[in-house]
């Protein structure tokens, strides 16, 4: 900028020499535009227009107006001109530096606004995915629960059922199983045919093995002891196959029956008597439990 | 250093003047130093330089030194139109650097705080979408 001064003045002297009117019409008709006056002021137009940055320096804007105000002002001496608007054009500079200060300044503010919101934000999130979880958490125990409660509803069910089904049957528990006792009312004396009575009690026994389809059993058949004791075997074996055929008549599978012949080996009480006879004349159907518990 | 660089400025003072004898008398002696000028300059120079301006304005301040030198030298040669020029060029340019580095500053930390701010946001959101 001093070079271009000096530069300007050897100039001047130069034009001076050279056709002094001449020089003296260009002073007065537009006097050192060219010095950087015009310059500064349309940095200084721009500045002021900038919708962010017009207002946020005051004081150093002022000092830029007066020092633009003074360059343009300036019209006498060139090398003075020149040393103005480099003036002007530093404080519009400056100017535009401090406002660019000030324009950052409030934008950390908001960055600072920022953060937290973000924070905030995150805090929200996290405490909404919180709740969402006990929320999740809570109605999956109530499924649970009512889950549960529906099993325990069933298994009460069942269980009820069962004992329905073994009350219908008259059939007492024990060790080995259900045990039902088919008195010799089924058959005919010395016959192995089924009476037409008999078929009640089997119907249920059937139904029973029919609902509870794990379950199997073993059909014994007894007698007294009138007769021979092979007559009394075989007797007894053909009233147990009697009843198995009978069962698997009504659906139920031959592995699930077993029929034995036990004869008079295994009264139920004396056979001195009529009553005790009789009692000892049966079928008798062990269903086995099942495996697994209810 | 020499005379005939002082000549203009003094015929032109002096043309200029109609009557003050005094005014006269004193533009013939040699005119005082710009010493406030050169002072302010100084001090200008010194502030930017604490603002950190040799990291963030280092052109500014670098004219900053050179016009105050300058100025100097004018001193010496009892140019002492030119020297406050340089003086008052010389503070304008170091409070340019101060002002300059002051944005500066501030840009960069507005630029980390953003940063700052993009990164937590991802992380946000990374930790949200992790836990759904």
């Amino acid at each position: 900028m001093n070079t271009t001064s000096y530069f300007t003045r050897y100039r001047a002297k130069t034009l001076i020499a050279a056709a002094v009117s001449l020089v003296l019409a260009a002073c007065a008709a537009a006097p050192l535009k060219s010095t950087g006056a015009a310059d500064a002021r349309a940095k200084l137009t721009v500045l002021q227009s900038d919708a962010n940055l017009a207002n946020r320096a005051p004081l150093a804007m002022q000092e830029a107006e007066a020092a633009v105000v003074t360059a343009e002002a300036s019209n006498t001496d060139e090398e003075q001109a020149v040393h103005l608007a480099y003036l002007a054009d530093r404080k519009v500079d400056t100017a535009r530096a401090r406002a660019e200060t000030g324009f950052a300044e409030d934008q950390l503010a908001k960055l600072g606004e920022q953060r937290e919101s973000i924070r905030l934000d995150a805090r929200t999130r996290e405490a909404d995915i919180a709740q969402s979880q006990v929320a999740t958490a809570r109605a999956e125990a109530q499924v649970a629960r009512t889950d549960a409660d529906a099993a325990r509803t069933l298994a009460a069910q069942q269980a009820e059922e069962l004992q329905r089904q073994i009350d219908e049957l008259q059939a007492r528990p024990t060790d080995r199983g259900l045990v039902l006792t088919l008195g010799d009312v089924l058959f005919r004396s010395g016959m192995s045919d089924l009476n037409a009575g008999a078929t009640n009690s089997l119907e249920k026994l059937a139904s029973f093995l029919n609902h509870y389809p794990d379950r199997s059993a073993i059909i014994e058949g007894h007698t007294d002891n009138v007769g021979s004791d092979d007559y009394n075997q075989g007797l007894s074996q053909r009233r147990a196959d009697s009843v198995k055929s009978y069962l698997m008549g009504h659906g139920i599978g031959s592995p699930r029956l077993a029929a034995t012949g036990m004869g008079e080996s295994q009264p139920l009480a004396g056979n001195d008597s009529a009553t005790g006879r009789q009692q000892n004349r049966r079928v008798e159907v062990i269903i086995d439990n099942p495996p697994p518990a209810l | 250093m020499n005379e005939s660089s002082q000549a203009p400025p003094r015929l032109r003072i002096a043309a200029g003047l109609t009557g003050a004898l005094l005014l006269v008398a004193s533009c013939a002696s040699t005119p005082p130093a710009p010493i406030a000028t050169l002072q302010a300059a100084e001090q200008a120079i010194l502030n930017a330089e604490r603002g950190d301006a040799g990291r963030y304005a280092a052109a500014e301040l670098a004219a900053a030194r050179t016009k105050l030198a300058s100025a100097n030298d004018a001193v010496q040669e009892e140019e002492m139109i030119i020297a406050k020029r340089l003086g008052e060029q010389s503070r304008a340019d170091a409070e340019l650097a101060s002002a300059r580095s002051e944005a500066a500053k501030a840009a960069t930390v507005n630029e980390e705080m953003k940063r700052g701010n993009d990164a937590l946001f991802e992380e946000t959101q990374r930790n949200s979408g992790a836990s759904r």
